[in-house]
């Protein structure tokens, strides 16, 4: 090693100490918990097994995570094939649109859909008076209004990464098909389709894994109603103070998180977003 | 096929994708006529506008603005440290290419897939026995590990578009290894540091998940006041200050489209928006 590359490397140090002593610690000291909390043994993930209440959480985890999952997804995708297809100033507007809410803050789109989804919202408000319906829909505070908030907050993610994935695909391809005479949907469904694949399933993969952690917008538009994981490990941690619960549930997720991840390395484009490095 | 039907196969998917656009927009500019409501209560205004409930959050002991100035002192030291921790490694990790620069580029990128529920449970435990909770310091380092993932990537971006025969012909003119960091590589890294700066910024100004668990009473960020606000009455004044983080967003994002990405080329510019 040169004097040059062994100055490189104590650049990386201080990165290297805040990340091990500050983000992997703590963490590690999670997993550690789960075993030795409130007494050592695998007690806690015993009683995870056989306790209804967790049961249900997991349940209702799974399920509002694979409904946003496939919402986002299907959404997305329109609103992507869109875009690659736009002119450029029709583009730009759409990506502002996209952009938008990416960087409002989490709470104030939850916020706003309060707002519009509650009992006296502005969607019954105006509903009622215009007489499509008599009784004010409960739109909030329920699976409904969480997977539409949900939705709304994973959609962009999704959009981005399908259209960075979308304009990485050749045109000359789609060219060569229709002048092989394909019809436009036989294009989409046979090689749009499956070249969009691998951007498909990296979108699929941070929706799914965001979903499942998300505390924010399921806490506030689901208002104790539906309870996922995040929320109850929570309410574990600052008010029935059960240490032991919180942190094999938290251990839990990490592995299935991690799962998750080690079957996407497997796919290239998502190992050189990881990777780096490899010039 | 007739043109007809070639129209609505076109046309149809093209109309519901800007339906879903709005869907993406429209939604959040509900808090702006809501925050200019004449009631005490969430609702549209009904006998005129009134600026009422923008009073508060002028008004030091409403507790507003003390929290607008938490937020804005924790997120500038964040970002600061995360900003300067991230380009060294960065900058390390790009002239020295190995196995471990790889391995830790991994550990600094977990933030972005990790839950950050789970690390909020490590780290009140963590700030429980070394008595940060709820202190000032303890919140700027958690964001700081929460923003240092995004400013590795702005900056890591920005370095692999440098030439690396820059620093080559440097050393050939017999430069030293400190001088070669600060006068070579980092002056070329200007832009890739200002995004990572911002984005640093906008995590720990945003912050919520963490920052819920490691504070209380004394130190109170904007997000979490607005959070408590939201969990425990709904007000107009929630929407006034709605209003202002999204004008301030919205200002922010035409500043930056109108003015910074003239003339980038449209594939650059793609790559920069994610």
């Amino acid at each position: 090693m040169t004097h040059f590359q062994r100055w490189a490397l104590a650049l990386t140090l201080p990165a290297a100490v805040l990340a091990i002593a500050l983000y992997v610690f703590p963490i590690v000291q999670v997993l550690a918990l789960s075993f030795l909390e409130p007494k050592p043994g695998f007690g806690n993930y015993v009683s995870l097994l056989g306790n209804a209440a967790i049961g249900r959480v997991v349940r209702t985890t799974i399920v509002v995570s694979a409904l946003t999952t496939a919402i986002t997804l299907v959404l997305s995708y329109i609103v992507a094939f869109a875009i690659v297809h736009m002119p450029r100033e029709r583009r730009r507007v759409a990506l502002f649109l996209v952009m938008v809410p990416f960087w409002i803050s989490v709470l104030v789109r939850a916020f706003s859909w309060i707002t519009i989804l509650r009992r006296n919202g502005v969607l019954n408000s105006a509903l009622v008076e215009a007489g499509a319906i008599q009784e004010p829909l409960d739109l909030v505070y329920n699976q409904l209004g969480v997977v539409i908030g949900m939705v709304h907050y994973m959609m962009p993610f999704a959009i981005l990464l399908l259209v960075a994935n979308l304009d990485d695909i050749d045109r000359r391809i789609i060219q060569a098909a229709r002048s092989l005479g394909a019809q436009p949907a036989t294009v989409f469904w046979r090689v749009w389709l499956p070249l969009s694949l691998p951007g498909l399933s990296i979108a699929t993969l941070f929706t799914f894994i965001f979903s499942l952690g998300f505390l924010v917008t399921p806490a506030l538009l689901g208002a104790g109603r539906v309870l996922m994981i995040a929320e109850y490990i929570s309410v574990q941690i600052s008010s029935t103070l059960r240490w032991g619960v919180a942190t094999a549930l938290s251990t839990l997720m990490l592995l299935a998180v991690g799962l998750l991840v080690a079957i996407a390395m497997r796919h290239p484009a998502f190992r050189a977003a990881f990777g780096g490095g490899h010039r | 096929m007739t043109p007809v039907r070639r129209r609505i196969q076109v046309g149809l998917p093209r109309m519901l994708a800007w339906l879903l656009l709005a869907f993406l927009f429209a939604p959040m500019l509900v808090v702006i006529p809501v925050s200019l409501t004449d009631r005490d209560y969430l609702s549209l205004p009904q006998h005129g506008l009134s600026l009422a409930h923008y009073l508060p959050l002028l008004d030091w002991s409403a507790g507003w603005l003390p929290s607008i100035l938490t937020s804005f002192t924790t997120a500038l030291a964040a970002s600061f440290a995360a900003t300067t921790v991230a380009a060294a490694y960065a900058i390390g990790a790009w002239v020295y290419v190995g196995r471990w620069p790889s391995f830790l580029r991994v550990v600094l990128l977990s933030p972005l897939i990790v839950p950050p529920i789970i690390y909020a449970v490590g780290i009140v435990r963590l700030w429980s026995r070394l008595g940060l909770l709820d202190s000032w310091i303890g919140v700027v380092i958690v964001h700081v590990m929460l923003a240092i993932p995004l400013a590795v990537l702005a900056i890591g971006a920005s370095l692999s578009n440098l030439d690396p025969r820059i620093v080559q012909a440097a050393r050939s003119l017999g430069a030293r290894p400190p001088t070669i960091f600060a006068r070579v590589i980092l002056p070329n890294l200007a832009s890739g540091i200002g995004a990572g700066a911002v984005l640093a910024f906008i995590t720990s100004w945003d912050e919520i998940t963490v920052t819920l668990f490691i504070t209380s009473r004394r130190l109170v960020t904007l997000p979490r006041r607005i959070w408590t606000s939201i969990a425990d009455s709904v007000d107009p004044t929630l929407a006034a200050i709605a209003s202002v983080m999204l004008l301030a967003t919205l200002l922010g994002l035409l500043v930056r489209v109108l003015f910074f990405e003239r003339g980038r080329p449209a594939r650059s510019t793609r790559k920069s928006l994610l």
